[in-house]
């Protein structure tokens, strides 16, 4: 197994460069100047020349070389020889569009609110997905299970600015439960991360109650209760154990998700993540903080495949 | 079973780590929410309301605008007293002595001489670089600076690329103490001398481009780059910490895209005149949040209200004000200020939104050049063609129905009544029929020979339902087709750059009170004409009034062209003045000004029945 971990972070850097450069060149291809304000008063074009030199912006494959000597760590390691003391090993480089801030800093600001809000969202996720799914699964076509998939139903269909809207409208401005506009506190992510983890929930709810069903109906399941085990013990130990075995499958791809993909949520909650800068970064052609965020993002997504892919074989001992 | 649980124990300590690294402040005596997130703290580089706002907190400039005078007049800032050249030409600022930067080192006239040249160098990417070109030998000096910076790049002969840089950073600083008219005969005493007299440049130095950084920490940030021979400043000169104030405020953190933190600066000279200890600016961008955030106590103040849901708060306002038996007009007839009606009227949740008067005008561009992008003849070259496009807009049609947020229909360019003396035209008004015949006297009888129109707009806000409105009253009354290109707004700037467009959609807020704010860009090249309109008649009148030292006949000039662009040439067509919604409850707050100028002196912001000042 070693060996497999080894080989796939050996991957990384390879299929780090094959997305920079299709980000790059696509990114580059966007119509519009960085440098100058989508509206208002614009620079005098001394000004934009003087900038375009600075930030290397003249030319694609310059741009291309020097980010990825910075962003690679390669220029570190050759200043480090030369006996410099650079301050970064990957120097992601400057924000074009927050001009104070390196796109480094950014990232080390908004990165852990978004794998916090992420993390949340698949604990509560899980809770009630799993939850959900077992309840439906002890009767199958009973009320119960009617209702559970309706609700699932309900939770992978309504898009998450939907429900962000209601859930604020209800909690925050009616009952005053939750706050908005501040971060740091367990409460304040509450609803964000309740928006966030329904449509994973829904899901998670009808793949447990696809295995529980399954596993209740099982051999193992049926001399278990030969045996004369509680039912309780049957649903709760001996079939969960396998139902659950495709929900940690999933759980890797679902968490990648849930950490990059709260673009919506983080808008509607003033979550201050890194989903929103991806957009603007976008908008504004911010090309360092664009390829800044995807590969920070593509990162993420390798490692956390990775990792549930080891959890998926320590919890299953039949595929170590 | 166990290792089942073990993913939702990882994932729990993964939020208990993100939690654990969160540092909590309590609430700030004033909270509120800017109009969009500050992009720098650097003065030179700012181009934003947001920016200028929060420069209007952390820093001073010689002068400061006097709120309680309708012209906004200059008040002394950090000069206390100045005088001016009987030509116009030269103004001497006497420093107070008693004006001091955060860590008490004094304000000096080599501060603003240091911080003026930041913009007058082209690296620096200064927005407002034109407006130091007034001042005498700025625009020679700048073009001079550019012109040795792309020589130094391009030349690969230079030996030791570093001493050769910091030898053209001395000679460039030398260049300019010698070229560009600043000096300063004593620390205390700074000389302006300006190229041609400016009546209003004392409302300029009140103006956040213009204020002063602390030379010295610039300065220790301040390195060469033997690459290209620009000289770099690293950012992180102006982060918490490290930036230093003149003003009433200090900044004491800065977490980027969630929340700036200000304190009292306690080396202000005008301390006594500070409301809250603290303020904080939590960064809060969807519409609907920002709302909920002031409806729950969050903040204080949001400065530019946008949900959808705007126009129906706006109407359960006007709906308030009907309940109240003509006190409203009473109140309005005895000139009483739209702030002060809510707050003589009974409290009510229905009141805390404002929709005031601002200095900003919304509007279509056409296209002045002989030919469109493509090559074709472009019809709207033809000022006949513009003047009956412009004469067939149902204006009010589109602030009633689109906009809803009850603001004026525009005649002019200019904001009417923002400006203390100045005659505004009048613009013209919807005339469907002499629209008709001024087109079939242009060759375009009920439309006819006229390419299909194509009206330029970006993909945000409501931008689309008022270019549907434009076209359809165009197709009703000019008989065109009109084709809407709706583009993602760096494309679409790009477009308007290149003039790749027949009519796009424009706005434009002024920064200084005269009327030179926005009719400099319609001069043949300014930088901003993004019209490509080029009249020999309204450049030879700017450059008359530039040097006409009456003020009342120059504001005269600056009127009469004005009408020149509204009524005869039609560069573009205004459409409505913009209103800045608020959101505040003026019964809890005072201190928010609602001058057409929207200057905010936000330092000045006190709680209603607070005692001694102090929230």
């Amino acid at each position: 197994m070693t060996r497999s971990v080894l080989r796939r972070l050996a991957q990384l850097p390879l299929i780090l460069v094959v997305i920079f450069t299709i980000t790059l060149a696509l990114a580059w291809a966007v119509p519009g100047n960085p440098l100058e304000n989508p509206e208002g008063p614009q620079p005098p074009a001394e000004a934009v020349e003087a900038m375009k030199a600075r930030y290397n912006l003249g030319s694609f494959w310059a741009f291309y070389g020097t980010y990825l000597d910075r962003a690679s760590g390669a220029g570190y390691v050759r200043a480090r020889l030369a006996g410099e003391r650079p301050a970064r090993v990957f120097d992601l480089g400057p924000s074009l569009q927050y001009r104070d801030r390196t796109v480094n800093e950014i990232l080390g600001e908004s990165l852990p609110v978004s794998m916090g809000l992420g993390a949340l969202a698949m604990v509560m996720a899980l809770l009630l997905g799993v939850s959900a799914g077992v309840l439906g699964a002890i009767k199958p076509g009973g009320w119960l299970d009617h209702a559970t998939l309706g609700v699932a139903l309900v939770g992978v269909s309504v898009p998450s600015f939907v429900i962000g809207a209601v859930l604020l409208g209800v909690f925050t401005l009616n009952l005053g439960w939750f706050p908005i506009g501040e971060w740091g506190t367990l409460r304040a992510m509450v609803l964000p991360a309740l928006a966030l983890s329904l449509p994973y929930a829904a899901y998670l709810a009808r793949l447990t109650r696809m295995g529980m069903v399954d596993a209740l109906a099982s051999d193992y399941a049926r001399s278990a209760r030969a045996k004369g085990l509680p039912e309780r013990r049957v649903v709760l130990v001996h079939a969960l154990r396998n139902a659950l075995l495709p929900v940690v499958s999933y759980l890797g791809p679902a968490l990648a998700g849930a950490m990059t993909g709260s673009f919506v949520v983080e808008v509607i909650f003033t979550v201050p993540g890194l989903g929103q800068h991806f957009v603007a970064a976008v908008q504004n052609k911010d090309l360092f903080l664009i390829m800044g965020i995807v590969l920070a993002y593509s990162t993420m997504v390798v490692l956390l495949n990775l990792g549930a892919d080891v959890m998926y074989r320590w919890v299953d001992p039949r595929t170590a | 079973m166990a290792r089942l649980l073990a993913p939702l124990l990882v994932l729990t300590m993964i939020v208990w780590a993100g939690l654990s690294r969160e540092v909590r402040h309590g609430r700030a005596d004033f909270v509120f929410v800017n109009r969009g997130d500050v992009s720098t703290l650097d003065v030179q580089q700012m181009s934003w309301l947001q920016d200028f706002r929060v420069a209007g907190l952390l820093l001073e400039g010689l002068t400061r605008h006097d709120l309680a005078s309708p012209e906004l007049a200059p008040a002394p800032g950090v000069a206390g007293r100045w005088d001016t050249s009987p030509d116009g030409l030269t103004y001497t600022f006497h420093l107070r002595p008693d004006a001091r930067w955060s860590n008490g080192d004094p304000v000096t006239a080599e501060d603003f001489i240091a911080s003026w040249r930041r913009s007058l160098l082209p690296e620096n990417g200064a927005d407002y670089a034109r407006l130091f070109h007034l001042i005498r030998g700025g625009r020679d000096f700048y073009q001079r600076r550019a012109g040795a910076l792309a020589r130094f790049a391009g030349d690969r002969s230079v030996g030791d690329r570093g001493r050769a840089a910091a030898d053209l950073w001395c000679r460039t600083l030398e260049d300019f103490s010698n070229s560009v008219g600043l000096s300063a005969p004593d620390p205390l005493t700074l000389r302006v001398e300006l190229e041609h007299p400016v009546p209003y440049f004392l409302d300029l130095t009140a103006f956040a481009a213009f204020y002063p950084q602390h030379a010295g920490s610039v300065r220790e940030a301040e390195r060469v780059d033997p690459e290209s021979g620009a000289v770099r400043t690293d950012p992180a000169w102006c982060g918490a910490g490290r930036l230093l104030s003149n003003g009433p405020f200090v900044l004491e953190s800065w977490r980027f895209k969630r929340e700036m933190r200000l304190v009292r600066n306690e080396h202000y000279w005008d301390a006594g005149s500070v409301g809250p200890r603290t303020i904080a600016i939590p960064s809060i961008a969807d519409g609907n949040a920002q709302v909920v955030a002031f409806r729950t106590g969050v903040v204080d103040w949001t400065s530019d209200v946008t949900p959808a849901y705007r126009g129906e708060m706006l109407r359960q306002k006007e709906a308030f004000y009907a309940e109240q038996g003509g006190e409203v007009e009473r109140l309005r007839a005895a000139g009483v200020g739209p702030i002060e009606i809510d707050r003589r009227l009974p409290a009510d949740p229905r009141s805390c939104i404002h929709a005031l008067p601002s200095f900003g005008t919304y509007f279509y561009n056409f296209n002045c050049r002989p030919f469109l992008a493509d090559g074709r003849a472009n019809p709207f070259a033809d000022r006949r063609v513009r003047r009956a496009f412009a004469l067939t807009v149902d204006k009010a049609g589109i602030t009633r129905s689109v906009r809803r947020a009850g603001e004026p229909v525009a005649g002019t360019l200019i904001p009417p009544g923002s400006l203390g003396g100045y005659e505004s035209p009048r613009g013209l008004g919807f005339d469907p029929p002499a629209a008709r015949a001024l087109l079939s006297e242009a060759g375009y009888p009920g439309g006819k020979g006229l390419p299909v129109i194509e009206l330029l707009f970006n993909a945000e806000g409501e931008h689309d339902q008022i270019a549907q409105a434009a076209a359809k009253d165009w197709a009703l009354h000019l008989g065109v087709s009109v084709r809407l290109v709706q583009k993602e707004v760096r494309s679409f700037r790009e477009d308007v750059k290149k003039g790749n467009f027949m009519v796009s959609r424009a706005s434009w807020f002024g920064d200084y009170g005269d009327a030179t704010t926005f009719l400099d860009i319609h001069r043949t090249g300014d930088g901003n004409n993004d019209r490509g309109y080029s009249s020999d008649g309204y450049d030879a009148l700017l450059a008359r009034a530039e040097r006409e030292p009456d003020a009342a006949l120059r504001r005269k000039m600056l009127s009469e062209a004005e009408r020149m662009l509204v009524e005869d040439d039609l560069p573009f067509v205004p459409l409505f003045h913009y209103a800045q919604v608020y959101l505040f409850d003026a019964h809890a707050i005072e201190g928010i000004s609602d001058h057409p100028r929207q200057v905010q002196q936000l330092w000045r912001v006190r709680r209603i029945g607070a005692k001694g000042g102090v929230p």
